[in-house]
C-alpha cells in the first residue's frame, strides 16, 4: 500500500464575523495516499475551499490535526510553512492569477524565483510541452484563451516538482470542452504518480477522480468511489 | 528572471502612475539639489566678488548701519555723505595704499534702477587692475563722459562713441568706453568722473564712501582703528560686509529651506500613498505568490525594490532637470534673495550629487518600508480572499 501523504483528523475551522460564529469545517477526517486523484465536491458554502486552503497550509485550523508526509503541520512557524509549501505543494486557482506582464514561460518560472532554484531552461521547456503550450511560450496572458491560461497556472504549479497538486475549481471559469481537456491533463499528471486533490462543482468531471469526498455544511457527507458518485452525491 | 526584472515589469504595468510618481520625486530632488548648489555657489561667488573689489575697508558716514554699508558694494545708495576733506584725513594714515572716494547715485529709467558711480579713474584702475575697456577710460579732468558696464551696454544697445542725454538736466554724455565683461556687478553700472557726478546730481564735495586698500592685509584691523578716530567716519571691513550679507540672505534661505522641506514631505506622502494603493490593488497577487512559495520577505523585498526604482530614477531625473534648468531656477532664487552676486550662483559639486542621490534612496526606503512590511505580513488566505468578499 502506498504511503499516506495527507492525514486529517477532526479538522475544524471556525470563523468569527462580528458576534456570529461560522463553522466552516467540523471534525473532518480522512487520509490521502500518494498518487491518489481525489475530488472534493459539495454545494457552495460547504467548506470545500476552506478544506483545500488548510491542506495547502494557506490557513491554520481552529482544531484538529493535519499531517503532511507524516509531519504535523499545526504549530509550525510561517518560515517552515513557506518551506513546506515550496517543497510539497503546487496550487492551481480558479482565477488563474497569472501576472499580466509576464510571458507564459516567465509565469511558469515564477515559483523558481521564490524557491531560489536555478531555472533550468530544459525543465521549463518540458513543463511547457506537458501543458501543450510550446507554440505560445512567449505570449502574454492577455493573448491566451481561458483554457490556455489555466494550463499556464498548472505549469506554474508543476515547476517546483511538488508531491501534491491542490486545485480550487480549476475548470470553474472554463467551457465544458476546455474543462474536459484540463481534466485530461490532470489525469495524465496523476498517471505519472502525482497526488491530485481537486475542488469542483462539476460532478461529471469529479467522476474522473479515484475518490470523491463530498462535503455538506462543513462535514464529510459522503466518501464515494467515482462509480457511486452519480447516485450518492448528485444534486 | 530575478526580483529586479519582476519589479520593473510590475512598474511598467501601471506606466502612468509610475511616471507621475517618478516625476514627483524628480521635482523634490531637483528643488533640493538646486538649493544646495545655490547655497554653496552663493557663498563662493559672494566671497569671490568681494575679493575682486580689490578693497579691504570701506569708510562710510558715521551712523550708517552695516546693512547699508553692505548695500554700497552692490550699488545701494545711502542718505548720508562724507566730504572731500575726509579723504584727505584718510590718506594721512600710514599703511594705506589707495583711498578712492566714490559717489553713488541711483536713478530710474523706464522703471528700471540705474546705478551711477562717480569715481577717480586713476584710483579705480589701481583697485581693479583687471578692468579692460573697449574704447578708453576717461581722465579725471574730463567732462560729460562715461564708461559703462558690458551688460548695461547690451541692455541699452549702447556703443562706444554714442551720445546720450544723462542726469536730471539731460545733458549729453559721450560713452567713451565699455568695460569688458567682469562677471561682477560692475557690468551693470555707469562710471563717471567723481567731480562730474557730484555736479550732475547736485552733491558738491559729497561722497558716499571711500574704498580703501591697505599695503599689508594683516594690518586691516589696526588701520580700521585709526580710521575710526576720524570723527565722520565709520569703518566696515570686507569680512563684516560678507557676514552682514550672509545674515541678510539667511532669512530668505530659511524660507526656501522651509518650502523645500514641505515639498519633500508632500512628495514622500505622495510616494507612500501610491505604493500603498499599488500594494492594496495587488493583495490577491501577493496571496498567489505566497501560495506558490514566496515568503513574506520575498514580497517585502519586491515592494522595496519597486520603491527604490521609483525614487532612484526620480532622483537622477531630478538632478538632470536641476542641471538643465539651473538658469531658470537661478533667476527665480535671485528674485527672492536680497543680494545676489553677478555670475553663476549654482555650483553643483560631485558631493552634492551623491548627497541628493543618497537622499532619494533614503526617501525610497522610508516610503517603501511600511507598504513592504504590510504586504509581507498578509497571510496567503487573507490576501487571496481580500477582493472576493
Amino acid at each position: 500500500m502506498k504511503e499516506e501523504v495527507i492525514s486529517v483528523k477532526k479538522l475544524t475551522k471556525t470563523y468569527h464575523r462580528g458576534s456570529e460564529e461560522i463553522h466552516a469545517l467540523k471534525d473532518v477526517s480522512f487520509t490521502i495516499r500518494q498518487g491518489e486523484f481525489v475530488a472534493i465536491v459539495g454545494p457552495s458554502g460547504s467548506g470545500k475551499t476552506t478544506l483545500l486552503n488548510l491542506l495547502g497550509c494557506l490557513d491554520t485550523p481552529t482544531r484538529g490535526s493535519l499531517r503532511l508526509n507524516g509531519a504535523e503541520v499545526n504549530g509550525l512557524k510561517e518560515k517552515d510553512l513557506v518551506k513546506l509549501r515550496r517543497e510539497n505543494i503546487g496550487f492551481v486557482f480558479q482565477q488563474f492569477f497569472l501576472l499580466p506582464t509576464l510571458t507564459v514561460r516567465e509565469n511558469i518560472e515564477l515559483p523558481l524565483l521564490f524557491s531560489r532554484r536555478n531555472g533550468c531552461r530544459n525543465h521549463i521547456d518540458e513543463i511547457i510541452e506537458v501543458i501543450g503550450l510550446k507554440a505560445r511560450a512567449e505570449h502574454l496572458p492577455s493573448q491566451l484563451s481561458g483554457g490556455e491560461m489555466q494550463r499556464v497556472a498548472i505549469g506554474r504549479a508543476l515547476i517546483n516538482e511538488p508531491k501534491i497538486i491542490l486545485a480550487d475549481e480549476p475548470t470553474g471559469n472554463l467551457d465544458s470542452a476546455t474543462a474536459l481537456k484540463i481534466f485530461q491533463l490532470f489525469q495524465n499528471l496523476n498517471s505519472q504518480g502525482l497526488t491530485l486533490i481537486i475542488v469542483t462543482h462539476n460532478l461529471e468531471l469529479a467522476k474522473v477522480a479515484h475518490r470523491v469526498i463530498q462535503l455538506r455544511d462543513g462535514e464529510v457527507a459522503q466518501k464515494a468511489s467515482r462509480h457511486g458518485l452519480s447516485t450518492k452525491a448528485g444534486r | 528572471m530575478n526580483f529586479v526584472t519582476l519589479a520593473i515589469k510590475n512598474l511598467l504595468r501601471r506606466r502612468g502612475r509610475t511616471i507621475l510618481t517618478i516625476l514627483g520625486v524628480a521635482i523634490a530632488i531637483a528643488v533640493l539639489f538646486s538649493l544646495l548648489s545655490f547655497n554653496s555657489g552663493y557663498e563662493k561667488q559672494l566671497s569671490g566678488e568681494l575679493d575682486s573689489l580689490g578693497i579691504h575697508i570701506l569708510a562710510v558716514p558715521k551712523g550708517c548701519p552695516y546693512e547699508a554699508a553692505s548695500l554700497i558694494i552692490h550699488g545701494g545708495v545711502i542718505p548720508k555723505y562724507l566730504s572731500n576733506s575726509d579723504v584727505e584725513e584718510v590718506e594721512k594714515i600710514d599703511g594705506i595704499e589707495v583711498a578712492s572716494p566714490m559717489l553713488l547715485h541711483q536713478f530710474y529709467k523706464d522703471g528700471e534702477p540705474h546705478i551711477v558711480y562717480g569715481v577717480v579713474m586713476s584710483d579705480a584702475s589701481q583697485l581693479k587692475p583687471w578692468w579692460k575697456v573697449e574704447g578708453r577710460f576717461f581722465s579725471d579732468t574730463e567732462d560729460n563722459v562715461m564708461v559703462i558696464g558690458r551688460s548695461l551696454a547690451e541692455k541699452e544697445k549702447l556703443e562706444v562713441g554714442d551720445v546720450l542725454p544723462f542726469g536730471p538736466d539731460k545733458v549729453p554724455f559721450t560713452v567713451v568706453g565699455i568695460l569688458e565683461r567682469t562677471g561682477t556687478q560692475d557690468d551693470e553700472f555707469h562710471f563717471l568722473p567723481l567731480q562730474v557726478a557730484q555736479r550732475v546730481f547736485d552733491k558738491p564735495e559729497q561722497i558716499t564712501t571711500i574704498a580703501i586698500r591697505v599695503n599689508d592685509v594683516s594690518r586691516v584691523s589696526e588701520i580700521s582703528k585709526e580710521l575710526e578716530n576720524i570723527p565722520d567716519i565709520q569703518v566696515v571691513t570686507m569680512t563684516q560686509v560678507m557676514g552682514t550679507i550672509m545674515n541678510l540672505v539667511g532669512s530668505a534661505r530659511t524660507l526656501l529651506i522651509s518650502v523645500i522641506i514641505v515639498a519633500i514631505i508632500i512628495s514622500a506622502v505622495g510616494i507612500m500613498n501610491t505604493l500603498l494603493m499599488s500594494v492594496n490593488e495587488r493583495t490577491r497577487e501577493f496571496g498567489m505568490m505566497k501560495a506558490i512559495g514566496a515568503s513574506g520577505l520575498d514580497i517585502g523585498r519586491l515592494v522595496l525594490i519597486e520603491t527604490m526604482f521609483i525614487t532612484v530614477i526620480g532622483g537622477v531625473i531630478g538632478l538632470l532637470l536641476s542641471t538643465l534648468g539651473s538658469g531658470l531656477i537661478e533667476g527665480f532664487v535671485k528674485g527672492i534673495i536680497p543680494y545676489s552676486p553677478a555670475g553663476r550662483l549654482m555650483a553643483p559639486e560631485p558631493g552634492l550629487i551623491g548627497l541628493c542621490l543618497l537622499f532619494s534612496i533614503v526617501i525610497g526606503f522610508v516610503c517603501g518600508i511600511y507598504p513592504a512590511i504590510r504586504s509581507s505580513r498578509l497571510t496567503p488566505m487573507e490576501a487571496i480572499r481580500s477582493n472576493l468578499e
